[in-house]
């Protein structure tokens, strides 16, 4: 295989999960919600995608119905689910992400059942290299992910994501400092879901297909393992989490091709993973890097000042 | 024409693989507060061990259900010992103990994989199937129920009329009062995680047995058996007892239903998955109320 | 009394068979200190929280500016000015003392989420008025030094200032307050109630849970007794001091 498209497809991957891994950050390390059922919305925004494209939508609008719709689910799931202890909320909307994947697996007219659906490329320039193609792809996906860390760089340093935090750190003492919990955790699980719903149809048109296969619970705990090694409450950590997952997952396979092993690489890829989060809840639970803290122009005005703000009062 | 009788009976069946499978994941849930996702994996140990004894070494099916409750209660104990209590005392949060348990089941379910490949496994041990009256029948389903029925006569009896059973009980309602009353915590802990996780191993011979064997084995069914465990009340035995029939119940009922309803039978797992959403919506503390705290 | 602040009437609250608060009712006025003492168990913190809407009352009616709150949530019983500092800190511990201050501040622009990603220029500006608030409040309370540590680095005594100086920040109109000195070094704890009696001119009107009696006497024109859930009696402190029940309620279970 072509070594520079096998690094174009790396960087696909990490651009992709890189947006799955900011928005899991915003509802876990931000708000402090346990989606234990991601994927969920991943698949919501993929078959969005895949259906809207089959009827001849421009690939544009795809993409943002696949985000409004997987938004509108994460709404909907919150109103319920958002009353509900840490440990209940996992269980229900990963229990919620099981039934989706069977209703997609189940129902051939509407999903193609286990065949799936066929998605064609968002962009296809005519006569493209599988390089340019590649590119093309890269471009896209960096583009979505801008986005998506721009929105969730403007909420971590506002008084809004500052509120959000407070919620994590005690609801009860939010609420009783104005802050709703159930409006600040519903708006968190919708912009959320709304950008797993983008990576979605992003991962739907650069794999040319969609199948149930595609959404297993796994795809939701690789996205933990992304937060949590990266350092959650870190919008850089989310995306050097999901780097370092993806490059993780490469150089297991590459080790597979190459070399031989008394053990499966891919089973023991998943056995190092597994002892890496491990290891990093018992020794780093704070993950690579430190939460950040929050930047607004006017806190650093006055943490430069401050001295200053001093000296004129005394 | 529906077969009730049938009905009724495979909810027998399927009640007491699920109860066999939710009493450890109930008793450790209620004791260490935390829903440990890789009793998953115990179930799937316990299915590998119980082929190696039984169909490898040809040692046949009651050796192969003690010797994988032994293993996969001492393993229990181990991932205990070695990840959930040192977590705990570092203060890690519920999210935290949840994301760990999952991270274990990835590494027992790889090291199966790695261990016995993921080619799907059968016992070949044919159990007999014969017809009772209207009803078709088959060794395994008597063993199944016949071990359901021992367990729940057994932890009865553990439950009320032994101290460690009533430590259990106590160290499950209330842990400062059970501490501060003398009660060796830690080791009510332990003994817990070693009968849960050595109960989910026969269960999980007992799915192997009646489907196949493979990594997810334990996996495929983790959410009904969720489902069960919450239903009943997390830490009480006497609901999920309830809870594991009503779900079996539910469940064989539900696949008439999907075929009345011309429906795919694939969602039969989506049904104990609606309850599970159901109950923790409406009334997550699930039938506790009605049954005696055990 | 038609001009009371916050009205209550026969408030109950009871976790299982324990009456914590028991048809107590009580108004408090505009302006000043109002004292609730009372021993240990005899449900001030209960009677807090149900102010608060953390607990729904079983019985009774509660208003505040002759608005019926029972049915309102937590946020927005804060939004209406009343606020509460707890007995035992609530902080954020992973954020700055600062921002923990900030999450306080009322009516602050930012807090919406359009605003957050839209309107950054119309919050910053009130960002900035608010923290020179905040810092003037952490300087009173003698925090001004861990301005950007993380609460959970503070002693207790200091939590215990910080939960205080976060439900000044908040600006209400009634702030109750439980137990503000509890834990704080006894000159401090009086400097906080003179500090509390200037901002009683601004007009925040307080209602203060204190077992310092000698400063909470000091400071407040009307004294609750409240013994085993109900108010035993009430009245200015001077006539408290002077009453006998007073000291077999209070004193005499000490
Ligand atoms: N959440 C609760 N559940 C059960 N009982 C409670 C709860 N909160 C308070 N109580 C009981 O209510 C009574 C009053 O407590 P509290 O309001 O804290 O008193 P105070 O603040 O005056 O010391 C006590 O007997 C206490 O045990
Ligand atoms: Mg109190």
């Amino acid at each position: 295989m072509d070594p520079l498209l096998y690094v174009f497809d790396l960087i696909v991957f990490i651009g992709i999960f890189g947006i799955v891994s900011l928005s899991l950050n915003l509802e876990f390390g931000f708000a402090g919600l346990a989606n234990f059922g991601k994927v969920a919305f991943f698949l919501i925004g993929a078959y969005t995608y895949a259906l809207l494209s089959q009827i001849g939508l421009p690939f544009y609008l795809c993409l943002i119905a696949g985000g409004l719709i997987s938004a509108i689910f994460g709404l909907l799931v919150s109103l319920p689910a958002l009353r509900l202890r840490a440990d209940y909320l996992a269980i229900a909307v990963l229990a919620f992400g099981e039934i989706l994947r069977l209703i997609v697996k189940s129902e051939d007219w509407l999903a193609g059942g286990d065949w799936g659906i066929t998605v064609s490329s968002a962009i296809s320039l005519a006569g493209a290299s599988h390089r340019v193609d590649a590119l093309v792809n890269i471009a896209l996906v960096y583009f979505c992910l801008f986005i998506c860390f721009t929105v969730a760089q403007l909420l971590a340093n506002s008084p809004y994501g500052r509120a959000m935090r407070a919620i994590r750190e005690d609801e009860i003492a939010a609420e009783t400092l104005g802050k709703s919990r159930a409006k600040f955790k519903a708006q968190a699980l919708m912009l959320g879901s709304a950008m797993a719903g983008v990576a979605g149809g992003l991962y739907a048109q650069y794999l040319h297909c969609v199948l149930p296969g595609m959404f297993m619970p796994m795809i939701t705990f690789t996205v933990w393992i992304m937060v949590l090694l990266g350092g959650p409450a870190n919008n850089w950590g989310a995306l050097l989490g999901a780097a370092l997952v993806e490059i993780f997952d490469r150089g297991t396979n590459i080790v597979k091709d190459y070399f031989v092993l008394p053990i499966d690489p891919s089973n023991l890829q998943y056995i190092l993973f597994g002892a890496l989060i491990i290891f990093v809840l018992l020794y780093r639970p704070h993950g690579l890097l430190k939460e950040s803290s929050i930047k607004t122009k006017a806190l650093r005005l006055a943490y430069n000042g401050r001295r200053s703000i001093k000296n004129k009062r005394s | 024409m529906v077969n009730w009788a049938q009905v009724i009976f495979n909810s027998g069946v399927t009640g007491s693989l699920y109860l066999i499978g939710a009493v450890g994941l109930t008793l450790t849930y209620g004791l260490s507060k935390f829903p440990n996702f890789a009793h998953a994996e115990f179930m799937t140990l316990g299915a590998y061990i119980g082929y190696f004894v039984a169909e490898q070494l040809g040692l046949g099916l009651p050796l192969a259900l003690l010797v994988a409750f032994l293993i996969a209660g001492l393993v229990g104990v181990l991932c205990y010992r070695g990840i959930f209590q040192p977590l705990a005392k570092r203060g890690a949060s519920i999210i935290h103990l949840m994301v760990a348990s999952i991270a274990l089941g990835f590494i027992l379910r790889h090291s199966i994989g790695a261990a016995w490949t993921w080619k799907p496994l059968y016992f070949t041990a044919t159990w007999s199937a014969f017809d009772a009256g209207p009803l078709r029948i088959t060794g395994l389903w008597l063993w199944l129920i016949f071990a359901a029925l021992v367990l729940s006569l057994a932890m009865h009896f553990l439950l009320m009329n032994t101290k460690i059973g009533k430590a259990i009980r106590a160290s499950s309602s209330n842990p400062e009062l059970a501490l501060a009353s003398g009660i060796n915590v830690d080791r009510v802990i332990w003994i817990t995680w070693f009968i849960g996780a050595g109960l989910a191993a026969v269960a999980g011979i007992f799915r192997g047995a009646d489907t196949q064997i493979w990594p997810m084995t334990g996996w495929d069914i983790i959410l009904p058996i969720f489902a069960v465990a919450i239903l009943g009340g997390i830490g009480n035995f006497y609901g999920a007892i309830a809870a594991a029939f009503i779900i079996g119940l539910a469940e064989n009922i539900g696949v008439v239903g999907l075929i009345a309803l011309g429906l795919s039978t694939t969602y039969r797992t989506g049904i104990a998955f609606l309850i599970l959403i159901i109950t923790l919506i409406v009334r997550p503390q699930g039938l506790a109320m009605l049954f005696r705290r055990a | 009394m038609e001009d009371a602040l916050l009205r209550i009437r026969e408030v109950s609250k009871h976790f299982g068979g324990v009456y914590a608060v028991n048809g107590v009712s009580l108004d408090i006025t505009h302006g000043g200190v109002c004292g609730l003492v009372g021993p240990n168990g005899s449900g001030k913190t209960t009677l807090f929280n149900t102010i608060l809407g953390l607990h729904r009352p079983d019985q009774g009616e509660i208003y505040f500016h002759g608005e019926c709150i029972n049915n309102l949530a937590p946020h927005q019983i804060y939004e209406l000015g009343l606020v509460n500092a707890f007995q035992l800190p609530r902080l954020f511990y992973d954020l700055s003392v600062l921002d923990n201050m900030l999450v306080a501040a009322r009516g602050h622009q930012g807090d919406r989420l359009f605003n957050s990603l839209f309107l950054r220029r119309r919050w910053q500006e009130q960002e900035k008025g608010l923290i020179e608030e905040a810092l003037d409040i952490l300087e009173l309370v003698e925090l001004d030094k861990w301005v950007s540590s993380p609460a959970g680095e503070l002693s207790g005594g200091q939590r215990k200032l910080l939960e205080v100086a976060r439900g000044l920040m908040a600006k209400p109109t009634l702030l109750l307050l439980d137990e503000p000195a509890a834990g704080i070094n006894p000159v401090l704890g009086k400097k906080i109630f003179q500090k509390l009696a200037d901002f009683s001119h601004n007009g925040i009107t307080f209602f203060v849970v204190e077992h310092r009696l000698e400063i909470l006497f000091e400071f407040a024109s009307w004294v609750y007794v409240m013994d085993k859930g109900r108010i035993a009696i009430a009245g200015q402190p001077q006539n408290i001091i002077g009453d006998p029940t007073f000291y077999t309620i209070y004193l005499g279970e000490e």
